[in-house]
C-alpha cells in the first residue's frame, strides 16, 4: 500500500492544509520558540564553553519536557476524532463499504491525526541544534530526544485511534485516551529523564522502542479487526439504551441512580415536569447521562482511573507522604486533560448536533445558556477529578505525619477545585469562539498549557539565577497551580510513630506582594476565581455577540 | 403579520438574497418556493432572528427582527429544514424542555404537552427516548415543538424533505389542521405539489431574487400571456395545421406530434378563437382546441426559466 495513494489520508490532510488555523498555529509555534531561545541565549560575552553546558541542558530539557507534554495532549486531540468522527458525522458506514483495507483507513487516519504533529515538532529541530552549539550535549542525546518523541507521538496516536474505534463518541474516545496515556507519559518522563545516565540510556534505546513497536501492532491489529467486522454500525435504535439490562452485566462499579453518591454522576431521569422558573438547559445537562452511553462509559472512566491511581498512591501518599504535592499533580493533570473534554465542546456541540437554532429562536437568554453550560460541565470534571482525591482523604486520616497537618488537605482540595473552574470556565470561553468543537479544545489545551505549565518551565530555566529573587520567579508562576500545590509545606521525610511533634516542614513559597509576604498558593486561590468570573462574563458576552444576538448561524 | 423590507444578504463576494420585499398578511399560508441554493433558508433564517442582514428590515407581528428579535422569538414557530435532537431525552421530556425555554407555567404545561401530542399523533410515542425516533417522528415532533407555546406564527423550512410519501400526507393534513387554527404560516419548499393544495399564496425565489409573489390565481394571471395551447385534429391535417399554426403573430415554439399539436401563446383570448377560427376555415378537422391547465410546477418552471420577469 502507498501512502500518497491513500484517499482518507489525502482528505484529512486537504481540509488541514485547507484551513488556515493549522498555518497560524504553526508560525505561533515556531516565534514562541524563537523568542524562547532569543532570551535564554547567554550574552555574547559569556559564549564560551564554560558557561554553555548548564543552560544548554536546561534549554533541551525544558524544550523536550514541553515537547513532550505537547504530544501527550495533542495527539489524542487530532487522533481520537478519526473514527468516532466519521460515526459521528455518519460518514463511517461509507468508508467501511468502499474497496480500502482496514490498515489503509487506520494508516490514513493515523497519518493525518500526526503528520501535523510531527512537522510541529520537526520544526523545532533547529532550536534543539542550537542547544547542541551551546556545548554540553551530546549529539546522541539530541537523537534520543526526538526518538522519544517520536516514539510518543506513535503510540499515544493509536491508543487514542483505538479508542475511537471502539467508542461511539469522540468525547468519551478523549476522556478514556487520556486515562490510558496520562500514566504512561508519566512512566516515560520519569524513566528518560531519570538522574542516572544509565537507566536513561537503557530506558530510551533497549527498554521503550521495542515496547512501543509491540504495543503498535497488537493495537493495530486490534483496531484492523474492528475495521473489517465492526460491530457498531447503524444507529437506529441503539442510542436508546435499556439500563436495566445493562446492569445485569455490569462487572466492577454498578451505578445505582438513586443513590447519594451517583447521583453525583448519574442523577435520577425526570419523571415529571420541571418546576417553574427552572433552568432547563441546567436541568437537561444535569441529567443527560455524562458519555451519552447510559452509565457503562462512566464506570469504565471510573474503573480505569481508580486502578491507574492505586500504584501512585501507594507510593506518594503511602510510601513517601513528603510527596504527597507529587500525586496531588497527578490528580491536576488529570483535571487539565479531562477538564476540557466537557467544557471546550459545550456550545460548538449544539452547533454540530444542529439543535443550535432550536435553542437560540426560543427565550432563553445568553446568560441562562452559558451559566447552565458552565455549572454542567464544572460538575462532570470536578466530580471525575475528585475521585481521584478519595485516596489523599484515606492517607490524611491513616498516616499520622499527615494527619497532623490536616489544612493542608483542605489547601491541596482547594487548588484542585479552583482548578477545575479554571479548566470549565476556559473551555467554555473557547468552545463559544470557536465553530468547531475540535478548534476549541486545541485552543483550551493551548492557553492551559501557558497558564499551567510554561510557567513552571521559565522557573526551572532561570532557577539559581542570581538576577531573579525566589519571591520574583514565585511570582511568575502565580498562574500554575502546580507551583502552588508545590509551595505548600509539607514535612521532610517519613516520621516514625511517636514523633510527629519533632519533623521537619518545608518552607513556604512567599511572595512579595505590596511588601507583604503571601504565600504562593494562597495569591493563587485568590487569583483565580475573580480569573473566571471575568472569562465567564466575556463568554456571555461573546456566545450573546456571535451567537444569540442574529448571526451567529450564517 | 410577516413583512419582509429590502431584506439582502452578502456572503463576502456572494449575493445569497438581493433586495427581497414580501408581505404576508393574517392567517395567511404563503409557500415560499425556489430550486436549492435559492436563497430560501437564508430568509427564514433571518425572519427567525438567526442571521443579521446585510441591509433591510424584517416585521413578524408588528415586532422589528433585528431591534426586538425577544418579541419576534415569542410570536414564532420556527422548524429548521436540518435539525438534531437532544439524546436521551423522552419524548415528553423534550417537549417540556422547550415549553420551559418558552416560559410556559408547570400547571398549564402538562396539559399543553398532551394536546400537541395529540394533535400530531405522538402519545403513543410520549415515553420514547427522542433518538430512537425515525425521521419522520421526529419532523413531526419537531413540529410538536413548535407549537408548544401557540404562536401566532410558525416558520416552517422545508417540513416535508426526506419524509415517504405517507409520512407527507400526514404531514400534508396536519399543516391544514394548523391553517383552520388560523395560524399565520411560511412554509418553503422546492416541491411544489407540497404546496399547491393549501397556500393562500406564493413566493418564488431563485438565485436570491423575487421572481414572482402573491396568489396562486394572481401569478397564473401574470403568466396567462404565456399560455399554453394544444390542438389536436383528425385524419392528415396536422401538416396545415402547423403551417397556420406558424403563420399566427402570436404563437412562438410549437411542438407537433401524431396528431397534437402544442404551441406556447402569447396572445389573449380573442387571438385564440381567431387562430381556432383559421384552423376551421382552413378545413383541418379540429378534434380539440384548448389551454393546457397549468400545474404549479409548469409556473414554476416558467418564471425560473425567465419567461416571466
Amino acid at each position: 500500500m502507498r501512502i500518497p495513494a491513500n484517499p482518507v489520508l489525502a482528505r484529512e490532510l486537504l481540509v488541514t492544509l485547507r484551513s488556515r488555523t493549522s498555518y497560524i498555529l504553526q508560525f505561533l509555534y515556531i516565534i514562541a520558540l524563537g523568542a524562547l531561545v532569543y532570551f535564554a541565549w547567554p550574552a555574547a560575552e559569556t559564549t564560551t564553553r564554560a558557561v554553555g553546558p548548564g543552560k544548554a541542558r536546561t534549554l533541551f530539557d525544558i524544550f523536550f519536557l514541553g515537547q513532550f507534554f505537547l504530544v501527550a495532549l495533542v495527539a489524542p486531540a487530532f487522533a481520537a476524532s478519526g473514527i468516532s468522527g466519521e460515526k459521528e458525522r455518519k460518514t463511517y458506514e461509507m468508508l467501511l463499504c468502499s474497496p480500502l483495507k482496514p490498515s489503509a483507513i487506520l494508516v490514513g487516519k493515523l497519518a493525518s491525526a500526526l503528520g501535523y504533529l510531527v512537522v510541529l515538532i520537526l520544526s523545532s529541530l533547529p532550536i534543539m541544534i542550537l542547544c547542541y552549539v551551546l556545548g554540553g550535549l551530546l549529539l546522541s542525546e539530541v537523537v534520543r530526544g526526538y526518538l522519544i518523541l517520536i516514539l510518543a507521538a506513535g503510540t499515544f496516536g493509536l491508543v487514542s485511534t483505538a479508542c475511537s474505534s471502539y467508542f461511539r463518541r469522540t468525547g468519551s474516545a478523549l476522556v478514556v485516551s487520556y486515562l490510558v496515556i496520562l500514566p504512561l507519559a508519566l512512566l516515560c518522563v520519569g524513566l528518560t529523564r531519570s538522574d542516572s545516565p544509565d537507566v536513561r540510556e537503557f530506558a530510551s534505546l533497549a527498554l521503550l522502542p521495542p515496547w512501543c513497536i509491540a504495543a503498535w501492532l497488537v493495537l493495530s491489529i486490534l483496531v484492523g479487526r474492528r475495521l473489517l467486522h465492526p460491530p457498531d454500525l447503524g444507529s437506529e435504535g441503539k442510542d436508546v439504551i435499556d439500563e436495566q439490562e445493562e446492569l445485569k452485566h455490569a462487572i466492577g462499579v454498578v451505578i445505582d441512580r438513586d443513590l447519594f453518591p451517583d447521583k453525583l454522576f448519574a442523577p435520577a431521569k425526570r419523571t415529571d415536569l420541571m418546576p417553574d422558573g427552572a433552568n432547563p438547559v441546567l436541568d437537561k445537562e444535569l441529567r443527560s447521562e455524562i458519555f451519552s452511553q447510559g452509565t457503562l462509559m462512566l464506570r469504565v472512566v471510573i474503573q480505569v482511573s481508580m486502578l491507574l491511581s492505586i500504584p501512585l498512591m501507594a507510593v506518594l501518599l503511602f510510601l513517601q507522604s513528603e510527596r504527597a504535592a507529587v500525586y496531588v499533580a497527578y490528580v491536576l493533570t488529570f483535571n487539565l486533560l479531562v477538564g476540557p473534554v466537557f467544557s471546550a465542546g459545550s456550545i460548538t456541540q449544539e452547533r454540530e448536533r444542529q439543535t443550535m437554532s432550536l435553542l437560540l429562536t426560543t427565550l432563553l437568554r445568553p446568560v441562562d445558556i452559558v451559566t447552565a453550560k458552565l455549572l454542567a460541565a464544572f460538575r462532570v470534571s470536578t466530580v471525575l477529578t475528585f475521585l481521584l482525591t478519595e485516596q489523599m482523604m484515606l492517607a490524611y486520616i491513616m498516616l499520622q505525619e499527615l494527619r497532623g497537618r490536616f489544612w493542608t488537605l483542605i489547601v491541596f482540595l482547594l487548588i484542585i477545585a479552583v482548578t477545575c473552574l479554571a479548566t470549565s470556565t476556559l473551555g467554555l470561553f473557547f468552545s463559544a469562539l470557536a465553530r468547531r468543537t475540535g478548534t476549541a479544545m486545541v485552543l483550551t489545551y493551548l492557553a492551559l498549557l501557558v497558564l499551567f505549565v510554561l510557567p513552571m518551565g521559565v522557573v526551572r530555566y532561570f532557577e539559581g539565577d542570581r538576577s531573579f529573587s525566589d519571591s520574583q520567579l514565585a511570582a511568575i508562576a502565580i498562574t500554575s497551580p502546580y507551583s502552588a500545590a508545590f509551595g505548600v509545606p509539607m514535612h521532610t521525610g517519613r516520621v516514625e510513630p511517636g514523633m510527629g511533634q519533632t519533623m521537619k516542614i518545608t518552607n513556604p513559597i512567599l511572595i512579595n506582594v505590596f511588601g507583604v509576604q503571601v504565600p504562593n498558593w494562597v495569591l493563587f486561590l485568590a487569583i483565580y476565581p475573580p480569573f473566571c468570573l471575568i472569562c465567564y462574563l466575556i463568554t456571555c458576552l461573546v456566545f450573546r455577540i456571535r451567537w444569540w444576538r442574529a448571526g451567529g448561524l450564517g | 403579520m410577516i413583512e419582509v423590507l429590502n431584506f439582502s444578504k452578502r456572503y463576502g463576494d456572494f449575493l445569497a438574497v438581493d433586495d427581497l420585499s414580501f408581505t404576508i398578511g393574517k392567517g395567511e399560508i404563503f409557500g415560499f418556493i425556489g430550486p436549492n441554493g435559492a436563497g430560501k433558508s437564508t430568509t427564514i433564517r433571518f425572519l427567525a432572528t438567526l442571521l443579521r442582514p446585510t441591509s433591510g428590515e424584517g416585521r413578524v407581528n408588528g415586532h422589528s427582527v433585528t431591534a426586538d428579535p425577544m418579541s419576534v422569538r415569542r410570536s414564532i414557530g420556527f422548524m429548521p429544514d436540518d435539525f438534531g435532537v437532544y439524546d436521551g431525552m423522552k419524548v415528553w421530556e423534550f417537549l417540556d424542555f422547550f415549553a420551559v425555554a418558552y416560559e410556559i407555567p408547570r400547571n398549564q404545561r402538562r396539559k399543553i404537552i398532551a394536546e400537541v401530542l395529540e394533535l400530531l399523533d405522538l402519545s403513543a410515542k410520549r415515553d420514547d427516548y427522542v433518538s430512537g425516533l425515525s425521521k419522520g417522528m421526529k419532523q413531526r415532533l419537531c413540529l410538536a415543538k413548535t407549537l408548544v407555546h401557540d404562536p401566532p406564527v410558525l416558520i416552517l423550512d422545508e417540513p416535508a424533505s426526506g419524509l415517504d410519501p405517507r409520512a407527507r400526507l400526514e404531514m400534508k393534513a396536519l399543516l391544514n389542521e394548523l391553517k383552520q387554527m388560523g395560524k399565520t404560516i411560511l412554509i418553503s419548499s422546492h416541491i411544489l405539489s407540497e404546496l399547491a393544495d393549501f397556500c393562500t399564496s406564493i413566493g418564488v425565489i431563485e438565485r436570491g431574487k423575487l421572481l414572482a409573489a402573491g396568489s396562486i390565481q394572481e401569478i397564473e394571471q401574470q403568466i396567462r400571456s404565456h399560455r399554453v395551447i394544444k390542438a389536436q385534429v383528425m385524419g392528415d391535417g396536422r401538416a396545415a395545421a402547423e403551417a397556420i399554426f406558424r403563420g399566427d403573430p402570436h404563437v412562438r415554439q410549437i411542438e407537433a406530434y401524431d396528431r397534437t399539436i402544442s404551441a406556447e401563446f402569447e396572445g389573449q383570448d380573442d387571438d385564440m378563437a381567431r387562430l381556432l377560427d383559421r384552423l376551421i376555415n382552413a378545413g383541418v378537422r379540429v378534434h380539440s382546441f384548448g389551454e393546457e391547465p397549468l400545474s404549479l410546477e409548469e409556473v414554476f418552471m416558467m418564471i425560473t426559466k425567465g419567461v416571466v420577469s
